[in-house]
């Protein structure tokens, strides 16, 4: 028996999308090294991978449906994390946020990282196992109330940034839930709307803090922007990025923006800019179209899927994964505000990489039980 | 498919999704097109901008040497701290001047100054907020690197001028060039920038494109916070050549010391080789300290003092011999008398004029100081006889001045080589102001006045003692300098090298064309005899005879500041004495002045003959009185009668 699903097992295992995950997070790994070539974040980044390839194997061996049917424990102790992660003592403040847990061995680690994937698992536990028929707006509001809670806490550390990246999980789950396509529309037309009317409230009114508009304010008119001051983490980005020019820079040792300490966080935040000064537009453009690839295998994996759950589950990490590369890269390339939203599979930490694993494992698992029924 | 039971259009959403997912994708592949490929290369240089640094090594100027090889002026090390011009980073030096100040212990009005002026200059240029940093400073500066590290340390070689108020005139001193000159296209084709230092008066002005060295520079990698990481090249400073004056260090000091020693402490000492117008004294008092201008100009103290040079009614920061214009009194008579012989007014065979006591022109008597009967011209220059040269000027007449003026270059700068030399008036100058003053003719009692160099005469030093000191060479007007020579500096660098800077080869004074003033060698005996009576025939400056191994030609003056009467203090008038030795042979020429003093044979001949005295000495200082020899001796001990 063992052996049968093992042989079936190892022919439906997604190997592409696996290979082009590793392939990426290598790609990182060099990146990081050459953003940081005197510091070990490229050495813990390769053990970080063999513990995510671990995890992945893990959840990938398991079938997701008990994944599905544990949703909501692991959601609660998702939640247990975020509330640890406020006290103060557990909680470590990293820039003004608390948002790390000090872990024995492994260091420090994310749980708003983590706690993605519950949230995912969650939604696509309702989302999936609903009646058919438009979307209700009940419905609608216990899917906002899932996500709510764990943005709420997030918010209190605070970081807007990783809040913002649980956005897209919803929406994809709802797009993707027959929610009338009026709705859609409404939606995309009072975001349209409302987002600018609420940054004006906000600076009003003060509730968007000063350091927050200028960021946005450089984005809006980077000509005038003070490039000493909140630009000059995007200005240095951007110089970084132009730099790099079609083939990356080749030879100047020791010369590099990352090196020479003009680029902000760029093992992490902005490893993007990083791989732009390295690898030029050939190595930037071959990294997207991975990313490309990697989000297409999936796609295509979601549409193999045996239920919606797990149809679902996919979708919602494709957008999740598509959201933050855009929502990184966008701030790396100067026309999006600087969060601090990592790249996905790219920038150094275990959080980041596990997490992503965790959701590929995801995947091949429920790819893996296509033919189950 | 069975989940296209649950939806009529799942696949195309989950299409829908896919594609914005590529849409967003292909947005950033075209912002990286832009960044990359349409302003790669203008990223790529404000990169390169931000990460080097070109750090100017300051060049130390040529040092200074008397002809004997006395070190007049050197360059010492100090230490500045700079502030660096930092666009990029968050720092506002403005909000940080009270930091500074505390910290470094500067005004904070001085660094506004300097931070004003910073903000004009170019990106990532340094300028220096405080010289001659203590050690204290560098420690603060260094400790403090992390908060302020716009803030640096530079090697600066500066000036220094050992011998303080000594030759203080000749010299000169350097400074920072003002922001006046920096508008100056003269000076901003020559690539200079604020902070630079330049020559300020004297020969560090005259020489300064000489002595000043060509900086050499580092270009350097520096990191975010300005640290520096590596070094892509670097240059070493030329040094500026070093200049050998004229100068007696040896005779200057014995000068100055007759100044001093003078009634007012006011006047003017210059002597020159009259055998090719080598200036080998030029003293003035008072004097004022080069030091002062070069390390006090940050310090309270230190303007104050500036202040007060300036604002010194004895006028030390101005060089009598050059920029003093006195009336000569009866040194002029020196010129008159080969001027006369020359317009044949007097002939060597006969050169007798009455003395008459003085002449009456009009219902005005102006009196000699003596009754000389009809003396000769020997007997008028010795006696210094105004009556003389009384009817010698009314003969002469204004064309006669002005050809005695233009013969002996009154009207010209002399040339020597310092900055700022005046002109002296003559009634050649003042000939418009008298003729409109009385109908447009010249009138008899101006002639009267000025053939014993008055009213209508004022001469600075240097042009009396080039034109009296001709007169003992034969009529050679030899240009009085200061320049013996500049010695040669070495190339910096390898010949082919983009940096090599050239070697700057030694070089002499270069003689303009000499003028001479045309006279038969019987004139101008005639007139030498009458010079060496002065001193040696029972003239009026016996006193400082020399004997006649040395003996001394020269012209003792008295100049009337004012009327008669009124001569006290400030008033009184000017002692004059000029002359060269020895007489028929001259070695050394000798001006002095000394203002306000009195008689020229009391005041300043005595002054010239003791610089007579340190010459034959060999340069030493004239000998001690009897009574310091006494001090001196018992206090080595040996046992005195």
């Amino acid at each position: 028996m063992t052996s049968v699903i093992d042989k079936r097992q190892i022919r439906d295992f997604d190997w592409l999308t696996a290979f082009l995950a590793i392939a990426i997070v290598s790609f990182g790994v060099w990146q990081i090294y050459n953003a940081q070539p005197t510091q070990t974040y490229w050495s813990k980044q390769i053990f970080g991978l063999v513990i995510a390839l671990i995890a992945m194997a893990v959840v990938a061996a398991t079938d997701y449906r008990r994944l599905i049917d544990m949703a909501p424990i692991f959601y609660v102790i998702g939640l247990i994390l975020l509330i640890l992660v406020l006290i103060p003592g557990l909680g470590v403040k990293i820039n003004g946020q608390r948002a790390w847990l000090q872990v024995p061995f492994i260091g420090r680690f994310q749980p708003s990282e983590f706690v993605k994937i519950p949230v995912v698992l969650m939604l696509a536990r309702y989302f999936g196992n609903r009646k058919l028929g438009a979307l209700k707006i009940s419905e609608l509001f216990v899917g906002i109330g899932i996500l709510a809670l764990p943005i709420a806490l997030i918010m209190l550390e605070p970081d807007a940034g990783q809040a913002l990246t649980y956005f897209p999980l919803l929406a994809v789950t709802l797009f993707l839930s027959a929610v009338k396509m009026r709705y859609v529309v409404l939606t995309i037309v009072a975001t349209l709307v409302f987002v600018p009317v609420a940054y004006l409230i906000g600076v009003q009114t003060g509730l968007i803090k000063g350091y927050q508009r200028e960021r946005i304010e450089v984005i809006l008119d980077p000509e005038n922007a003070d490039p000493r001051g909140y630009g000059y983490h995007t200005f240095q980005s951007m110089i970084t990025v132009g730099k790099g020019r079609l083939t990356g820079i080749k030879g100047d040792k020791g010369v590099s923006q990352s090196e020479l300490k003009f680029l902000p966080e760029p093992h992490t935040d902005f490893i993007f800019a990083v791989t732009a000064e390295n690898t030029g537009f050939v190595g930037c453009i071959s990294l997207l179209l991975a990313y490309a690839i990697l989000l297409s295998r999936l796609v295509v994996g979601a549409k193999q899927c045996p239920d919606r759950v797990g149809m679902l589950v996919i979708m919602a990490i494709v957008g999740g994964l598509a959201f933050q590369i855009f929502i990184n890269v966008g701030m790396v390339l100067g026309f999006l505000p600087v969060i601090g939203v990592p790249l996905p599979l790219m920038s150094a930490g275990l959080s980041a990489v596990l997490s992503t694993f965790i959701a590929i494992g995801f995947v091949i698992s429920v790819k893996m039980r296509r033919f189950v029924n | 498919m069975k989940l296209h039971d649950y939806s009529q259009n799942l696949y195309l959403r989950i299409g829908t999704i896919q594609v914005i997912a590529f849409i967003l994708l292909a947005v950033l592949g075209i912002r990286l097109y832009h960044l990359q490929i349409n302003k790669g290369s203008d990223y790529e240089e404000r990169a390169e901008n931000q990460r080097i640094r070109i750090i100017r090594i300051p060049a130390p100027r040529g040092a200074i040497f008397d002809r004997k090889g006395n070190l007049l002026v050197d360059s010492r090390s100090t230490y500045n701290v700079t502030l660096t011009h930092e666009p990029i980073k968050d720092v506002k030096a403005e909000n940080r001047i009270e930091e500074y100040a505390n910290g470094l212990g500067i005004e904070t009005e001085f660094l506004r100054d300097r931070i004003n002026l910073l903000k004009k200059r170019p990106d990532y240029e340094t300028m220096v907020i405080k010289e001659n940093a203590t050690l204290r400073d560098i420690t603060w500066v260094e400790t403090h690197s992390l908060e302020y590290p716009e803030l640096g340390i530079q090697l600066q070689p500066q000036r220094y001028y050992p011998l303080g108020e000594t030759l203080a005139h000749v010299i000169g001193y350097v400074g920072e060039i003002s922001p006046k000159h920096l508008e100056k296209p003269e000076y901003q084709e020559k690539g200079f920038r604020p902070g630079d230092i330049i020559g300020k008066g004297g020969v560090e002005q005259n020489y300064d494109e000489f002595l000043r060295g060509t900086p050499g520079y580092r270009k350097v990698i520096v990191d975010s916070r300005g640290r520096i990481q590596s070094e892509i090249e670097s240059v070493p400073p030329q040094a500026g050549q070093d200049l050998v004056l004229t100068i007696d260090l040896d005779l200057q000091r014995a000068a100055e010391q007759e100044l001093r020693d003078s009634a007012t402490n006011r006047g003017s000492i210059i002597a020159t080789d009259p055998r090719n117008g080598e200036i080998l004294v030029m003293a003035s008092a008072p004097s004022f300290d080069p030091n002062v201008f070069v390390q006090g100009s940050a310090t309270t103290e230190g303007r104050a003092q500036i202040a007060a040079y300036w604002q010194n009614e004895e006028r030390p920061l101005y060089n009598r011999a050059i920029q003093g214009r006195y009336p000569p009194g009866s040194t002029w008579k020196i010129p008159m008398s080969v001027a006369g012989l020359k317009q044949n007014k007097i002939t060597v065979a006969s050169s007798n004029l009455l003395c008459g006591g003085g002449i009456r022109i009009g219902n005005k008597f102006t009196r000699c100081m003596g009754s000389h009967g009809t003396p000769p011209l020997k007997y008028a220059i010795s006696k210094s006889c105004d009556g003389y040269y009384y009817r010698l000027g009314l003969k002469m007449g204004i064309e006669g001045f002005v050809d005695l003026v233009e013969d002996f270059e009154y009207d010209k700068r002399t040339g020597v080589d310092l900055p700022n030399e005046k002109i002296s008036r003559t009634p050649k100058y003042y000939r418009k102001i008298v003729e409109k003053r009385y109908g447009g003719k010249w009138i008899d009692i101006e002639s009267v006045f000025a053939s014993i160099g008055q009213v209508t005469v004022d001469v600075t030093p240097i042009s009396m003692l080039r034109a009296v000191s001709s007169v003992g060479v034969g009529g050679k007007l030899y240009v009085p300098h200061l320049l013996k020579e500049f010695k040669p500096s070495a190339a910096i660098g390898e010949k082919r090298a983009s940096n090599y800077v050239e070697g700057r080869e030694g070089f002499t004074y270069k003689h303009p064309e000499l003028r001479t003033v045309e006279m038969t060698p019987e004139q101008n005996k005639l007139v030498l005899d009458g010079m060496w009576a002065v001193v040696n025939g029972g003239g009026t400056a016996s006193r400082i005879s020399m004997g006649t191994d040395f003996p001394i030609a020269g012209k003792t003056g008295t100049a009337q500041v004012t009327e008669l009467g009124k001569d006290r203090g400030r008033l009184k008038d000017h002692a004059w004495f000029v002359g060269f030795a020895p007489a028929y042979n001259p070695e050394i020429a000798v001006i002095a002045i000394i203002e306000n003093a009195g008689f020229g044979g009391t005041h300043a001949a005595p002054a010239v003959k003791n610089v007579f005295q340190a010459y034959v000495n060999g340069g030493s200082p004239p000998p001690v009185e009897d009574e310091e020899k006494n001090v001196a001796a018992s206090e080595n001990g040996v046992p005195q009668n």
